[in-house]
């Protein structure tokens, strides 16, 4: 686990919320330390823009504790919070200008003019807008709006930065640009975030913390390692990686023996392909399986077997032999999750046990 | 777009058709209007529209229809703006209940009011005591009014306070704008063009009213009659053109509204074009 001494700064605590008889939000407990940059990651319905709402004030949590820097702001309203907020379709004021737009927040707190023109133009700056400020929302590109937004929202200097699904909206080849220029305009802020997400790559790459919710519960929370070597409930286990659930696992050469499980997991990494004769360590402990498709990943390949009826994956790298549609191969499993209701655990390869017990 | 280029006779026929039927509904009935307005001679139409019933009349039409748009523009604002900004409990209701006057009959309309305040009602005495006059006088006029234009405003307002949602109302909140704040800057802006054209539609209907009208207002001449109303009484009394001459004052104030709403249309649009 991460350092769980750091003193948080936004904290929930056994927070309850319905929508009519929906239970959106069930006993959600969450800690972020100052400074983080956190993913709320889970997927669509299961309530993290609602977790998000909550702490900006934007809707109120039935029951439970929302502590922002120490003092509980149930009672507070979301404009004194000190959070700045992007929303998932960014709600540009559309008849604004774009400096109207970032000026707004400082506007309302009347701040004089001289110094507003000052922030916006060192806004304008630091999103790379320069010159635009007289565009109207609608005169942008999506990745302009998006920054924009990220500008209104830092204006008035929050304390914590919220954004909601702040990728969704924009095309695949400038998402990724967008996801390296917010991870370092956050760090380089030292602004306490969160961000919505339900792509796990965004997630994993961005976030120093990832909170998984599923069906208005959190899950987990840790680094992107713990969530991928340690995951605390089946939902994890299935939803981070690229998992494969296997039900009749105990088909499978050297897992036999595996203890009362209901299915189990195998990820990418925990499976090699070698061409016939290619590895000699493993071949009295490999299985026999037919190439079924490869798919071309830039810089390796993803090449699926039909393993006891489970189209299993694995990655091997382009310099490596090729292998062929149809090919038989060997596969060596390393290791699997095996899932009992939510318990959890890693088994490995028993040929393993037993080479290292000869050696 | 082939059908456009299309030059083949169905396009001709569908002009003249609709050329006719301009003709024969409108502007024929328009000219017939204003000839026989004129036909004693442009001294007796100015005799008839200085006539000091018309001209009360005229002032009482005006009066009720700015009543009718200055409350109606500030209701239809509340009930558009809480029917899709808010989520509550008999919603649905609220939002049949502002059909009700386009649907129900303006004759029903009239006599709801009669019931509500007339010599029968429990609450008659109360507002006599008050010395307040509702059935057959201005103030019935201007509820019934009121009560027929209700829904135009509104009904312009919901769709486009719909379009917007509530995220950029929600974002001007958390940066700590007022809900007068909000109104001003984000939410006006955006409903200007709908508000305007509302109110031209609500002041077009409000001028025309006579049915809810017809009943509340008692016929007092030079008191309680509106123009409709009169122009209904001259033509009873065989005054044609009294009648033609009252009616083109309506008609003079029908065009200017119409022309109004060109405008804005245009106006509305170019806006819209810009911004979207
Ligand atoms: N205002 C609301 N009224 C009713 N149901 C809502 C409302 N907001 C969210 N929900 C429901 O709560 C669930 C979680 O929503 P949300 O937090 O938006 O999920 P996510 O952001 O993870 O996709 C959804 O099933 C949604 O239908
Ligand atoms: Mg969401």
């Amino acid at each position: 686990m991460s350092d769980r001494n750091e003193e948080a700064y936004v904290e929930l605590k056994e927070i309850n919320k319905h929508f009519g008889n929906f239970h959106a939000s069930k006993d959600v407990n969450i800690a972020i330390p100052k400074g983080k940059l956190v993913a709320l990651l889970g997927p669509s319905g299961s309530g993290k823009t609602t977790i998000l709402r909550m702490i900006a004030g934007l809707e109120q949590p039935d029951s439970g504790d929302i502590i922002i820097a120490g003092n509980r702001v149930n009672n507070i309203p979301g404009s004194e919070r000190g959070i700045g907020f992007v929303f998932q379709s960014y709600a540009l004021f559309r008849y604004m200008t774009v400096y109207d737009n970032i000026a707004f927040g400082l506007r309302v707190k009347k701040v004089p003019e001289k110094e507003i023109r000052e922030r916006v133009s060192e806004l304008l700056k630091l999103i790379s807008c320069e010159g635009l400020e007289k565009r109207f929302p609608s005169q942008l590109s999506g990745g302009q709006r998006q920054r924009v937004a990220f500008a209104r929202a830092l204006a008035p200097n929050p304390q914590i930065l919220l954004l909601d699904e702040p990728f969704a909206a924009i095309d695949a080849k400038v998402r990724l640009e967008l996801r390296t220029w917010l991870k370092e305009m956050i760090t380089k802020l030292q602004i306490t975030s969160i961000f919505v997400t339900h792509d796990q790559d965004e997630a994993i790459e961005v976030a120093d913390e990832i909170i998984v919710t599923n069906q208005g519960k959190v899950e987990q929370c840790g680094t992107p390692q713990e969530l991928y070597s340690s995951p605390a409930s089946s939902f994890v286990a299935k939803f981070i990686g690229n998992s494969t659930v296997i039900k009749n696992f105990d088909r499978f050469k050297y897992f036999e023996k595996a203890e009362e499980a209901e299915e189990a997991i195998l990820r990418p990494e925990f499976v090699a392909v070698f061409k016939k004769g290619e590895s000699v360590q493993y071949t009295s402990s490999a299985e026999k399986a037919v190439v079924e498709d490869i798919i071309f990943r830039g810089s390796n390949l993803e090449v699926r077997v039909k393993l006891y009826d489970n189209l299993i994956s694995s990655l091997r790298s382009i310099n490596e032999p090729i292998v062929e549609i149809g090919e038989t191969v060997d596969v060596f499993i390393y290791r699997m999750f095996l899932l009992n209701k939510d318990r959890i655990c890693l088994v490995h390869n028993q040929s393993l046990k037993q080479e290292s017990v000869v050696i | 777009m082939e059908i456009r280029k299309n030059n083949g006779p169905l396009k001709w026929i569908l002009i003249v058709i609709s050329f006719l039927f301009l003709t024969i509904f409108l502007l024929l009935p328009l000219i017939y209007i204003l000839s026989t307005a004129f036909r004693q001679g442009i001294g007796a139409y100015l005799v008839s529209i200085s006539d000091e019933y018309t001209i009360k009349a005229a002032m009482l039409t005006i009066k009720a229809t700015l009543w009718a748009v200055a409350v109606n523009t500030i209701l239809g604002i509340s009930a558009a703006w809480c029917l899709t900004k808010f989520a509550f409990r008999g919603k649905k209701i609220l939002s049949t209940f502002i059909d009700l006057p386009v649907t129900v009959s303006p004759i029903i309309a009239g006599l709801i009011y009669v019931l509500t305040f007339g010599r029968q009602s429990d609450l008659y005495p109360i507002l006599d005591d008050m010395g307040i006059q509702i059935i057959f006088a201005v103030p019935g006029i201007v509820l019934a009014t009121i009560f027929v234009t209700f829904p135009f405003i509104s009904r312009e307002l919901i769709p486009v306070l719909t379009a917007q949602g509530t995220d950029e109302e929600e974002a001007a909140a958390l940066m700590g704008a007022g809900t007068f704040t909000i109104f001003r800057k984000v939410t006006f802006p955006h409903i200007k063009w709908a508000l305007l054209y509302g109110i031209v539609l609500c002041t077009a209907r409000a001028m025309g009213e006579f049915g809810a009208v017809s009943v509340l207002s008692g016929h007092l001449r030079g008191k309680t009659n509106t123009l409709p109303l009169y122009i209904e009484l001259l033509y009873q009394g065989y005054d044609f053109t009294g009648a033609f001459a009252a009616s083109s004052i309506l008609v003079l104030m029908a065009i200017i509204i119409l022309i109004l709403r060109l405008v804005l249309e245009k106006k509305g649009k170019k806006e819209l074009d810009i911004k979207k």
